[in-house]
């Protein structure tokens, strides 16, 4: 009896086992199951995610303000100064504001670049399982969203449309190990390509040996043949650390992004690209210094 | 059959829970994964037939979802094995069972373990899932989370479990 189990169980681990092997050898020969199916998963949730996104932001807000403690004592301090402002006009919908401050600026970086694009809402988060780091944005193919096109916020680079369904997109962020972008240093020209790390810095790896990098340098997309998957002139961060290494063929920097991919909630998909490269442009510009020069006068004396 | 269809069907809730809440959440490090815990505590509650059958069933939900970039069939293969590492030592999980921290621990290495496995069969099919350590500290970051949160929710995964049971089952 117990060896008529064994050999049941023995019987159905092979069908199971065949069965997942059949399932991937389908899916490496170009028999595309996984994206049909996947798809179809993504149209199902999509609805289920945009209200889930209302009920339980708040959630990933909280842990996402622990993680920034620091930045987020700061971000405080200001905001309450604008809060309070904001509360002195009656405008009590603060999260909204913040959606709309966010919009506006990303609107503004799209305008001076040229780029045409859809404005879109964070819905979700790629889970921990899939070893991807991917959002959901709430537009998709009815938007004009396709696969491999630019997705930007108010600060620059986010990352690049991975797959599309009818109404949502999943975004592969520039955080993703396996996420790599052209990139050229405003100023000196030198190119070069930033990969994720998996957190908030990036690897940039200097394609000219002999290229100067250094601290404080700002970096933007160079752009690829047809805007796709990179516009030219996107904003993508600041070397904050070179190291030198004068044997390696390369140079490699550590790199900061302009944008806090932890915190984005409103994005942009770049739907088309600009009809010349902005080059420089883009970059944000330190806010100029006012200097008031006072000349003393003699005070007349009695 | 009507087991492994609530079976199915409570593991399919669980990973809408995991898409739509859990995901949501910006763990330090990195993300915890309800729906691996969840399932490890299935398996190990299954006899033989019921670890391979729901390893299979689970892996097939998981490569459903929408943001995953491997072949579909991946974590079916990986789950089955680990649904078969169940079955095969039965006996020794018994002994878990009995001691909540112990089972804590063996629900975290076996969502440990089936990460691993993930990443191993990803490299022989050639996919890039980024640096070692980057991995290495994915892995850990998720084992760590789910020894502290497993906690919360296990209590109802097992009553859960014992609902989906018929009664005959339940004796």
């Amino acid at each position: 009896m117990a060896r008529g189990g064994g050999n049941r169980s023995r019987l159905l681990l092979v069908l199971l086992l065949v069965s997942a092997l059949f399932l991937i050898t389908l899916d490496l020969r170009g028999i595309n199951l996984a994206s049909g199916v996947r798809s179809a998963v993504a149209t199902v949730f999509s609805p289920v995610e945009k209200l889930a996104s209302k009920i339980f932001s708040p959630i990933g807000d909280f842990t996402s303000d622990l993680r920034n403690f620091n930045q987020s004592k700061k971000r405080i301090n200001d905001l309450t100064k604008e809060v309070d402002l904001l509360k002195s006009k009656e405008v009590l919908d603060e999260d909204l504001v913040s959606q709309v401050s966010q919009l506006k600026n990303l609107l503004d970086l799209a305008g001076r670049g040229g780029y045409k694009v859809v404005a879109a809402k964070v819905v979700n988060r790629g889970p921990a399982a899939t070893f991807k780091q991917t959002i959901t944005i709430d537009v998709g193919s009815t938007d004009g969203v396709a696969k491999n096109m630019t997705v930007i916020s108010d600060g620059g680079l986010v990352g690049v449309v991975k797959s599309v369904t009818s109404n949502s997109s999943i975004v592969l962020l520039m955080s993703d190990p396996t996420f790599k972008v052209g990139v050229r240093i405003v100023g000196t020209q030198g190119i070069g390509v930033i990969s994720g790390q998996g957190g908030d810095s990036y690897l940039l790896q200097l394609l000219d040996a002999t290229g100067e990098i250094k601290v404080g340098d700002k970096l933007v997309a160079r752009g690829s043949e047809n805007g796709r998957p990179y516009v030219p002139g996107v904003p993508v961060g600041e070397v904050t650390k070179v190291a030198s290494n004068a044997s390696a063929i390369t140079q490699n920097a550590d790199v900061v992004g302009f944008v806090n991919i932890d915190r984005v909630s409103v994005v942009a998909v770049v739907v088309a690209p600009p009809k010349s490269d902005p080059r420089d442009s883009l970059i944000p510009r330190p806010a100029p210094t006012v200097t008031v020069l006072v000349t003393p006068t003699p005070t007349p004396s009695n | 059959m009507l087991r492994v269809f609530n079976t199915s069907l409570f593991l399919f809730v669980i990973f809408m829970i995991q898409e739509l809440v859990i995901a949501r959440i910006n763990f330090p490090i990195n993300g915890f994964s309800l729906y691996l815990a969840a399932l490890m505590v299935v398996l190990a509650l299954e006899d033989r037939s019921g670890s391979l059958v729901f390893g299979f069933i689970g892996g097939v939900i998981l490569d459903f979802s929408p943001s995953a970039d491997s072949p579909l069939g991946q974590w079916a293969l990986v789950l089955t094995i680990i649904g078969y590492l169940y079955s095969i030592n039965k006996e020794s999980i018994g002994d878990f069972l009995d001691s909540p921290f112990l089972f804590l621990l063996f629900v975290s290495f076996a969502t440990a373990l089936s990460l691993s496995i993930f990443l191993i069969i990803g490299a022989m099919l050639g996919a890039n899932n980024g640096s070692f350590l980057h991995n290495l500290l994915l892995i850990f970051a998720n084992s760590l989370w789910t020894i502290l949160l497993t906690p919360l929710f296990l209590p109802l995964i097992i009553k859960v479990r014992k609902l989906l049971m018929s009664n005959r089952e339940r004796i």
